[in-house]
């Protein structure tokens, strides 16, 4: 097999291998606390900590690169697919420690995000991504974030060791179900990506209770207060069915540090394929029971090639329904929501013009309005305008008497929406009729601007200068 | 009314408390205020107060034992902000917090604490954005930072990277408040106040050329996705008096 070598720089690399990771969408540096010792660099804090935000107004928070971009695969989706003429390059474990390193020294990034396409093989890969967090952690002692992304087909041996290196491993699953997956990436296969996953969460629940943790990632503390979500009646079938990770040979040290201590994640494209929302919502629902997963990504497909199986060039990015999708993986995660309340199988799509949770309580008007003063936290986290932390401080006041809705906007609770679904010693804040079509038509103007900024940016709008100047300081 | 008023440093702030409680005049007839004053009022009296280590340790101690260490945290937490009433809602909190325990800063309807809570809530947002936004630039083997923050952070700021970075030379710098956070390579790091001397020669430090600032550069700008650019969104996680020093957009 012939290797093409280029003499690229440092910097032309960073620029390819920048340019060609910026479609995966995780760039979260949470998960994990972890001090700073002497002679280490870096130190990990649980909430994650961004650094920046670019042109796109998303966060950078880790210097997000790919090993190479080569690829063997030909998926449809991707612009790194092997039938696609770009240019093509690939870093040296050495310059991305350096970068790194560096990049870290002066604060610019919390740490490590590293993917890579497909290079001869997954082991090859995966081999490289392995030596390279090797050298990272070892010959330049660096204590801080790393988030790999496991090669499928790797074998079992080298995800162990990029586990053990790491502190989030990551799959991504790209479609929800096989055909959509057999159709758009031909060398790919669903099982492939599942078994792993499987055995990285079985590895890492044996390696939690090996530490003396539950078996569970930690979620978030708002869990506690209510009595139906969806991890509460968790069970790892994995930690029985399947094989537990073990790396081929390690250093001593590196078997001392915890396995992914910040968990895994995956990440679904949206708009490449027909699938609905209520599948997507419901294999993220799946995918935090059944492999404990720490966080579902979702990446609206930007159309990059010319292909008849997907949407043409210069279709809108799917934004509104991208955001829709995280207001419900939220709802999931920190209100107690099962997939199965927020869509059916007759409405298998979310409301365009109001979010999932206003949403759902207006089809509930039946339980509403509830006293503010009394009412359970399981009920209280449904009412919109009410979020995990107005929730907590509503509890914590209530011990020290009635609450008025002047001090339930203090706390942080937007009356705007909440308004329409709660009582404050019985009485409501305004004269409202509690009917659907009225307080639909209400939200929808409260959330008109959002809905707007996403979908009419391809239209035309009267430009302002306060738009032209913006684009002339960070252009 | 008596007006107590002091300089903006911990001690004074403190030792403002002590006096303002034990003039004897109730509490609902004093008010404290940071200098300088801006508006004088004709009907009110005005009284300055010199810091005094003594008064201040009194009031911490008092507060330590009488209510919790964890409220004595947060009180001097919260007074590095800069809002111009943080003294005087401080004091209110305090009025609360000898009367009914630590518990009262959960209680919203009382509106010293829903004051206190919001001015402690920005702090908090305040000080943890410049973590992040925070740029350090290699002079000479040590990394540099200069940083513009509107309440007193450096102290937080610092903390944090002296966990971080144990083992390097490096040093912050709040243009604002003329204060310096010093950190030798694997000792305590200090902080102090810079004469004017010493900080025009330390504003210097940010025309060195760094090699890797141009690399950081080209990467911020090759990882925004054209087709979702949202400069709007940019700028509400980004605000503009924090882009001041920092690389990328400078």
């Amino acid at each position: 097999m012939y290797e093409i070598v280029n003499d690229y720089t440092t910097m032309d690399k960073l620029r390819i291998l920048a340019d060609a990771a910026k479609y995966d969408v995780a760039c979260t540096s949470s998960g994990v606390d972890r001090k700073g010792k002497e002679g280490f660099l870096g130190n990990s804090c649980a909430a994650g900590i961004c650094h920046s935000f670019a042109a796109d107004g998303r966060c950078i928070s880790l210097l997000k690169i790919l090993m190479s971009n080569h690829c063997i695969h030909d998926c449809k989706y991707c612009l790194n697919r092997r039938s696609n003429d770009v240019e093509r390059a690939t870093f040296l474990p050495d310059e991305i420690c350096k970068l790194v390193i560096e990049f870290y020294k002066r604060n610019y990034i919390e740490g490590l995000f590293l993917s890579s396409g497909v290079l001869n093989s997954p082991e090859h890969t995966m081999e490289l991504i392995c030596r390279t967090l090797s050298m990272l952690r070892n010959k330049y002692r660096f204590n801080g974030y790393i988030h790999v992304k496991a090669i499928p087909g790797a074998p079992a041996e080298l995800l162990a060791q990029a586990g053990l290196l790491a502190d989030r491993i990551s799959l991504n699953l790209e479609l929800p179900n096989s055909e959509s997956l057999k159709k758009l990436a031909p060398g790919k296969n669903f099982n492939n990506i599942v078994k792993p996953m499987a055995s990285i969460s079985s590895t890492i629940a044996a390696h939690r209770v090996a530490a003396g943790k539950t078996p569970y990632m930690e979620r978030s503390k708002i869990n506690n207060r209510l009595e139906s979500n969806i991890f509460s009646k968790m069970r790892i079938e994995a930690a029985q069915n399947n094989s537990i990770l073990v790396p081929e040979r390690a250093l001593d040290r590196d078997l001392s540090r915890p396995f992914a201590p910040a968990g895994m994640s995956t990440q679904m494209i949206i708009g490449a394929t027909p699938d609905t929302d209520l599948e997507l919502i419901t294999v993220t629902e799946q995918l935090y029971k059944s492999m404990d997963l720490k966080r579902v990504f979702y990446s609206a497909y930007v159309p990059l090639n010319d292909d008849a199986a997907l949407p043409a060039k210069g279709t809108a990015v799917p934004l509104l329904r991208e955001h829709r999708l995280y207001q419900a993986d939220w709802l999931l995660r920190y209100y107690g929501f099962a997939a199965s309340e927020l869509l059916s199988p007759e409405r298998p799509n979310f409301n365009e013009v109001i979010d999932p949770k206003c949403d759902w309580a207006v089809r509930h008007l039946d339980v509403f309005p509830v006293e503010v003063n009394t009412a359970p936290a399981d009920i209280l986290i449904r009412v919109p305008g009410i979020g995990p932390k107005s929730l907590e401080r509503i509890f914590r006041a209530r011990r020290y008497g009635g609450l008025t809705f002047d001090a339930l906007k203090k706390m942080g609770v937007v009356l705007k929406r909440a308004k329409y679904f709660i009582t404050c010693g019985g009485k409501m804040m305004d004269r409202i009729p509690i009917e659907e079509r009225f307080i639909v038509n209400r939200l929808t103007d409260v959330d008109r601007r959002e809905v707007y900024s996403f979908t009419d940016r391809t239209t035309y709008r009267q430009m302002s200068l306060f738009d032209m100047g913006m684009k002339a300081v960070s252009g | 009314m008596t007006v107590f008023t002091c300089s903006d440093s911990l001690e004074a702030m403190l030792t403002c408390i002590y006096d303002a409680w034990y003039s004897r005049l109730g509490h609902d007839n004093v008010r404290l205020e940071i200098e300088p004053i801006e508006q004088l009022n004709m009907f009110d009296t005005y009284v300055h107060v010199e810091a005094d280590e003594r008064k201040a340790m009194a009031v911490a101690d008092a507060v330590n034992m009488k209510i919790s260490p964890a409220f004595y945290g947060e009180i001097v937490y919260c007074l590095g902000a800069y809002e111009r009433d943080v003294l005087d809602t401080v004091y209110r909190v305090l009025v609360l917090g000898f009367k009914h325990g630590a518990g009262v800063l959960d209680a919203y309807g009382y509106e010293a604490v829903s004051r206190f809570k919001a001015i402690r809530i920005r702090y908090g947002r305040e000080a943890s954005s410049f973590l992040e936004f925070v740029r350090f630039n290699l002079v000479e083997g040590v990394y540099v930072a200069h940083f513009e923050p509107k309440s007193r952070v450096l102290l937080t700021v610092a903390e944090h990277f002296a966990d971080r970075m144990p083992s390097e030379h490096w040093m912050i710098i709040d243009d604002i408040h003329r204060e310096a956070a010093v950190h030798p390579c694997n000792e305590q790091y200090y902080i102090r106040k810079l004469s004017a001397e010493e900080y025009d020669r330390l504003k210097a430090t940010e025309d060195y050329d760094d090699s890797f600032t141009e690399l950081w550069k080209v990467y911020f700008k090759e990882i925004a996705i054209k087709e979702r650019e949202n400069y709007r969104c940019q700028l509400t996680h980004f605000s503009k008096w924090k882009r001041k020093h920092v690389t990328e957009f400078a």
